[in-house]
């Protein structure tokens, strides 16, 4: 076993993957059978599709998307990327999504499972639950701590793979913060402490938040568990209305190369990177530049694990 | 203050852009009234509202893009507007959005037949699109059970194109069809006709609809057995 094999859940380590992308029905499938990409990335919910029964809502995966995605990968180990649980939820979950993905896991296995750490459900004058129709970032709290990390300690056993919540991009200066907690970073810190889950890096995220709210993204990474660090995101992002975006609409800023460059030494425990896109700019920027910031990708990934 | 308080009130700022009572219900003192009340009037809450209403137009236009280009622009932006200021919107899953939207919009153009026509096409189109992803041929066996009903297709609809095409045309839509969709001969309307309601086997062979047609009309999803 490699020195930085890690023992999440269960005794089973993580070995390191490598670099990573996520699964796009519209891309060609020999980008994901080439040497580029280590492991698939996949939001289990674009293979889904949602239908109301009585009072409540079943997430469905549709068969013919999962095989079409299964013969794509071709064998390459799969990571699960979720965005609907709605983990900060004070007023509940999502758990038509962990139906689901109870499901997903018997068809095809994954390695590990992260979520965003945010909420974007809240109940109805009625109590149905609401869209709110973006992400948003949770307050500092311990109550807010207790909450997710409970969760996310009966996801992880649930699964019984390592559980990671991902730090979030947000436009907010000044959310509510207990003086234990100290802000969202502090939030990371106490959310591993108490659940034993893991830390998905987003430095695209960091990178946004460390424009918009003025502060300097390493003086933060110095501050979290970087032990916990099981999976790094990079991405790109756009100006609009005075703010840096987390658009995921391009290639990765320099700045952000420069933070993995600098985070990956620091975080011994990373299985790895992914390059993350939305699909419809994946199509726009076409395969051979996302190629290429695969290229970028690995050639940090190996000052730090070696040359394959 | 509350988790549940400060996920409630933000949640409503964004959603209910245009009401200003996002704290009813909700029990703040003084200070967190105003932590909210400061809030909407800084940047960055004006910079997510702006991604929201932006987002939540986003997925509208996408689920009904073939009627919208029918509209006059201001029509259109109009409606949208409409749509996201009563809340919606906000729905992640496409067909969940899609059908919703369509059929506001459904209703609002019921005086106007050419674009009310192509606003029925383009969400029996979904509706049957999305049936594709999971329809599997029903056991027609089913039908020899002495207490069968049958009712129209949850992902079948019947689309009469008489103010499009001069001719008219008249469209089944359904999920098990190869593309989609077919002319369907006069055997096959007057069963989908017949079957306003769900109806008892035995009662539609006697009215003179054949077994044949029965089937095959189950067999590709425009009708389905009525548990």
């Amino acid at each position: 076993m490699p020195d930085n094999a890690v023992l999440p859940v269960n005794g089973k380590p993580i070995q390191p993957l490598g670099v990573g992308f996520p699964y796009f029905a519209a891309l060609p499938a020999d980008l994901y059978r080439s040497d580029l990409v280590a492991f698939a990335e996949i939001t289990p919910e674009t293979l889904c599709r949602q239908r109301a029964t009585g009072t409540t809502t079943q997430i469905e995966i549709i068969p013919d998307r999962l095989a079409t995605a299964k013969d794509t990968c071709a064998g390459l180990p799969v990571v699960i990327h979720g965005v609907e649980l709605s983990i900060g939820s004070a007023h509940g979950l999502n758990d038509g999504y962990l139906r689901m993905l109870d499901s997903f896991q018997k068809e095809w296995p994954f390695v590990w499972h992260s979520e965003h750490l945010g909420f974007q459900t809240i109940a109805g004058d009625d109590d149905s639950t609401l869209e709110i129709g973006v992400p948003l970032p949770m307050p500092a709290t311990l109550e807010a701590v207790e909450l997710v990390a409970t969760r996310s300690t009966t996801i992880q056993q649930r699964y019984s793979v390592p559980f990671l919540l991902e730090n979030p991009a947000h436009y907010f200066s000044a959310l509510p913060t207990d003086p234990e907690i100290g802000n969202e970073y502090g939030f990371l810190g106490a959310f591993t402490q108490k659940s034993g889950c893991y830390l998905l890096l987003d430095l695209h995220n960091l990178y946004c938040n460390a424009i918009n709210h003025h502060f300097d993204a390493r003086e933060v990474i110095a501050t979290l568990p970087l032990e916990r660090v099981i999976e790094i995101h990079v991405a790109g992002g756009s100006w609009r209305d005075g703010f840096w975006m987390d658009a995921h609409d391009g290639r990765v800023p320099e700045p952000v190369w420069e933070l993995l460059d600098y985070v990956l030494p620091l975080a011994p425990n990373v299985a790895g990177v992914v390059f993350e896109l939305l699909e419809d700019y994946a199509v726009r920027l076409g395969a051979p530049a996302i190629r290429d910031e695969l290229k970028r990708a690995w050639h940090i990934w190996n000052l730090r694990h070696g040359a394959n | 203050m509350a988790l549940i308080d400060f996920q409630t009130a933000l949640g409503r700022m964004l959603r209910e852009q245009n009401r200003d009572d996002y704290l009813r219900g909700i029990s703040l003192d003084e200070d967190e009234s105003r932590y909210f009340e400061n809030l909407r009037d800084t940047a960055e809450f004006r910079f997510y509202a702006s991604v929201q209403r932006s987002w939540c137009i986003a997925r509208a236009t996408k689920a009904a893009h073939l009627t919208l280009s029918l509209l006059p622009p201001e029509e259109r932006e109009r409606l949208l507007d409409q749509w996201v200021d009563s809340g919606s919107g906000a729905q992640s899953f496409f067909f969940v959005e899609a059908d919703s939207f369509l059929d506001f919009i459904g209703n609002y153009l019921a005086d106007r037949p050419r674009e009310f026509e192509v606003c029925q096409f383009e969400r029996a189109t979904l509706r049957a699109g999305n049936g594709a992803n999971v329809f599997v041929p029903p056991d027609l066996e089913g039908l020899q059970r002495p207490d069968c009903y049958l009712r129209r297709g949850s992902y079948a609809a019947v689309v009469r194109l008489e103010e499009l095409f001069s001719a008219g045309l008249i469209v089944m839509f359904s999920p098990g069809l190869p593309q989609l969709w077919h002319e369907p001969p006069t055997e096959e309307l007057d069963l989908w006709e017949a079957l306003e309601s769900p109806t008892p086997v035995s009662t539609l062979l006697n009215r003179g609809h054949s077994l044949e047609t029965l089937e095959r009309l189950l067999a590709h999803g425009a009708l389905e057995y009525a548990e």
